[in-house]
């Protein structure tokens, strides 16, 4: 089981959708759930940096697991989600804070294709609001984006969430450098 | 002048003499030293001279809060009690919640000092201005619930149960039944000076200087509390007994006076199976928002610490949970520290190769409360005890105070911080536990010495400060430094910034270190026992080659010599003024 959370920690690093300390996985196993620990460096998982804990009730390893478990919790409770990538992607951050719309719709095919439109959520690190906003957003969609923060991303697999996350910072990046283009050719 | 956050004032009660005086404070002093730990180590440093017995009138004992003490800052509703202790011989503070704390900030005092010894027993009553000596003689003999039921008309009651009366070494001082005084055998002291109780009353909040700012700090502090699982789910939802199952899990669980580290009985003293066992209620601390005491609703008994489940039940190989709740309401109603109890027992029941069982158990906690039979004996504490049994090797201590609920050879960052720690063997001088165990504020490798003395000395500086303020611990698995410096410059309108605040800490640990050197400890006091360097359990013994290499290097971060030595640059760069001929 690490071994995939060593894998993708990996790849969410490096290429650049997050950075080491930032952001979180975990996958649902029947009423557990394996989740990263608290202050561990995505690029860096070994079996020691992966938690277990209860999905439906806490548990003494609540405390060293991520901080956003209860955001993880709160998905796994209310979608046929199995697996989650909590991401800072940069570009998904940027567009957030830059647009006052509370969805983003890709421009580009392939995350049209995979996620039709990406909410914007909002709440604190951790809080209850946020777990709910997340829970609520992912019940018909793969992937929100949390103003200011970053992103959230559902799959059936550790991988399928990886794409998932892949595809939003591609559509944000990609609307971002034409509404950056398009608003150069307005000035001009 | 306008004090803000303390009140300038200090409460010099003399038993000996029956005299009682109110002394102004010095701003520059308070500036230096904040409150609570920090003002107790600086008075009690300055008070006696070395080599005075604990248990005589010559020692004196500090209560001191601190400038956040009784604001609306979370987790300040603290203070400290600071004296040479009669169990190590050190310099010795200890802080707890409940209400005591509070009360005397309203009452109008910043900390009571208290020398010499009433030839009768007596307890002090403080309210507002109305400050007395009384007459305790129908108090003595009583237990702590029966004490404070009798004086808790007047207000927050902090008493000593019959172990301090009968001077057990590591008797603690309660406050409002549960919260205690605990390490240490600050009880004892008080026994000795024939005081019963301090009764504490108050009707006026201390000021604030910018309460606008403060809001908005406290908003800070409230948010990462909130978001921090340690605090708001962990420690909320169950407890310090959260930590049972993950510790017994991390293979770090004192089982069998260290001979262990892990138990197969853990889940039997767990939060999880407490809570399914009792319907628990919440007893927080006056102003704290993370409520990890509680109660069980049918009995009203107190729900064990972690650090109690650990020692009197694990390390004890106890693993009764009614049998633990019992021990732990005796312990707490004789007035003792649960820790030292249960190391003590876990060595006595080593060194004559007993099996305890639960009756056995509680029928020790009696003896050594009342010192009847053995339990005079055990009341000495591990380090004595086994000592005069020829065992020295079988007490699991540090500078004569009994390890607490992690053993070091799976942490080696608390295995230093337990070595070099001014109050002997101690789990929160540097609470390596956060960044170890849980992964606060940042996880590191529990089992590496790369980086830890540095971290050791610097965590020591920051929860020396924080004992100060007096904030608790468990509000650090959320906030930093910086927060806290933040919040004491909008109550106080003095401006720390977090390195003023750390140097605050660094200050205070020199102090105590001088205070130690000058009674005698030596380096070869900063170390562990043998076990830990001899055997293995589930985790490999400590290789004492690497653990001196990095005593020299903690060493070498504070500016010490090679022989644990303040030098006097280093005195001098923070301000500790005064002759020291102790130091390099």
């Amino acid at each position: 089981m690490w071994r995939e959370f060593n894998k993708f920690g990996k790849k969410l690093v490096q290429y650049g959708l997050t950075h080491s300390h930032f952001g979180n996985m975990s996958v649902r196993v029947g009423d557990k759930m394996f989740i990263t620990r608290s202050g561990s460096m995505l690029d860096e998982l070994d079996e020691n940096q992966v938690v277990e804990v209860h999905l439906h009730k806490p548990t003494s390893f609540d405390i060293i697991a991520s901080s956003e478990l209860i955001v993880h919790r709160e998905i796994y409770k209310n979608t046929s989600a199995l697996a989650i990538i909590h991401a800072h992607s940069p570009f998904a951050i940027i567009l957030s804070l830059l647009i006052d719309e509370k969805e983003i719709i890709p421009m580009d095919s392939e995350s049209i294709y995979f996620l039709h439109e990406i909410p914007i959520i909002t709440g604190k690190v951790g809080s209850t609001e946020l777990a709910h906003n997340a829970a609520d957003a992912l019940k018909d969609h793969k992937a929100v984006i949390i103003k200011g923060h970053g992103t959230i991303a559902i799959g059936k697999i550790l991988e399928e969430a990886y794409v998932h996350t892949c595809c939003v910072e591609h559509a944000c990046k990609v609307k971002y450098f034409v509404d950056l283009q398009n608003a150069l050719t307005r000035r001009l | 002048m306008d004090w803000y956050g303390w009140c300038g004032k200090l409460v010099d009660i003399d038993l000996s003499r029956r005299k009682i005086q109110v002394i102004p404070l010095e701003l520059d002093i308070m500036r230096l030293y904040l409150g609570g730990r920090g003002l107790g180590v600086y008075l009690v440093y300055n008070e006696l001279t070395s080599g005075i017995d604990p248990l005589s009138a010559d020692n004196v004992l500090v209560f001191a809060t601190g400038p956040l003490t009784g604001t609306p800052v979370p987790t300040t509703g603290r203070f400290a009690c600071v004296s040479k202790s009669p169990l190590t011989g050190t310099i010795l503070d200890s802080n707890c919640g409940g209400r005591f704390g509070p009360y005397l900030k309203f009452a109008g005092y910043d900390a009571i000092i208290v020398r010499g010894a009433s030839r009768t027993p007596v307890y002090i009553r403080i309210a507002d201005n109305v400050i007395s000596i009384e007459d305790a003689r129908s108090l003595w003999g009583k237990n702590v619930r029966d004490t404070t039921a009798a004086l808790k008309g007047y207000g927050s009651v902090l008493c000593i149960g019959t172990a301090g009366e009968r001077l057990v070494r590591f008797a603690s001082i309660m406050n409002d039944n549960t919260s205690a005084l605990g390490r240490g055998g600050l009880g004892a002291v008080m026994g000795s000076k024939n005081l019963k109780a301090i009764v504490v009353n108050g009707s006026n909040r201390p000021r604030v200087y910018e309460p606008n700012l403060l809001r908005y700090r406290n908003a800070d502090i409230t948010r990462l509390l909130v978001a921090s699982p340690v605090s708001s789910k962990g420690l909320r939802v169950y407890g310090t007994p959260v930590l049972m199952n993950l510790i017994n899990y991390m293979k770090v669980l004192p089982t069998a006076n260290f001979r262990r580290s892990t138990s197969p009985h853990a889940y039997e003293l767990s939060g999880e199976h407490i809570h399914e066992r009792f319907e628990v209620r919440l007893t927080p601390c006056y102003g704290c928002p993370i409520a990890c005491k509680r109660e069980i609703r049918s009995s009203g008994m107190e729900v064990p610490e972690y650090e109690t489940l650990a020692m009197l039940g694990t390390s004890c190989e106890v693993t009764n949970l009614n049998a633990i709740i019992e021990v732990n309401h005796l312990c707490n109603d004789y007035g003792m520290d649960t820790i030292s109890c249960g190391a003590t027992i876990a060595c006595y029941a080593e060194l004559n190769n007993l099996q305890l069982d639960p009756k056995t158990l509680i029928s020790l906690v009696h003896k050594i409360g009342t010192r009847r039979d053995v339990g005079d004996e055990l009341a000495e504490g591990a380090h004595r005890y086994a000592n005069k049994m020829g065992h020295p090797e079988l007490s699991m201590d540090v500078k004569g105070l009994e390890l607490p609920g992690y053993d070091p050879r799976g942490v080696l960052g608390m295995a230093l911080g337990y070595a070099t720690s001014n109050r002997g063997g101690c789990h929160t001088r540097a609470y390596m536990v956060g960044m170890e165990i849980f992964g606060k504020p940042k996880l590191i490798h529990r089992l590496s010495w790369v980086g830890k003395p540095n971290l050791v000395a610097l965590l020591q500086n920051i929860f020396a400060a924080v004992d100060s303020t007096v904030m608790c611990k468990f509000a650090l698995f959320s906030v930093s430094e910086e927060e806290i410096a933040n919040a004491l410059s909008a109550v106080t309108g003095i401006d720390f910034t977090s390195e003023d605040f750390i140097q605050v800490g660094e200050r205070i640990w020199n102090l105590e270190r001088l205070f130690n050197l000058r009674e005698g400890f030596t380096k070869l006091d900063d170390t562990l026992p043998e076990r830990f360097f001899q055997e293995d359990t589930d985790i490999r013994r400590i290789s004492k080659a690497e653990f001196m290499s990095a005593l020299l290097e903690y060493y070498r971060a504070r500016d010490w010599t090679k022989d644990g030595i303040p030098t006097h640059d280093k005195l001098q760069a923070l301000s500790i003024a005064g002759e020291y001929s102790h130091v390099a």
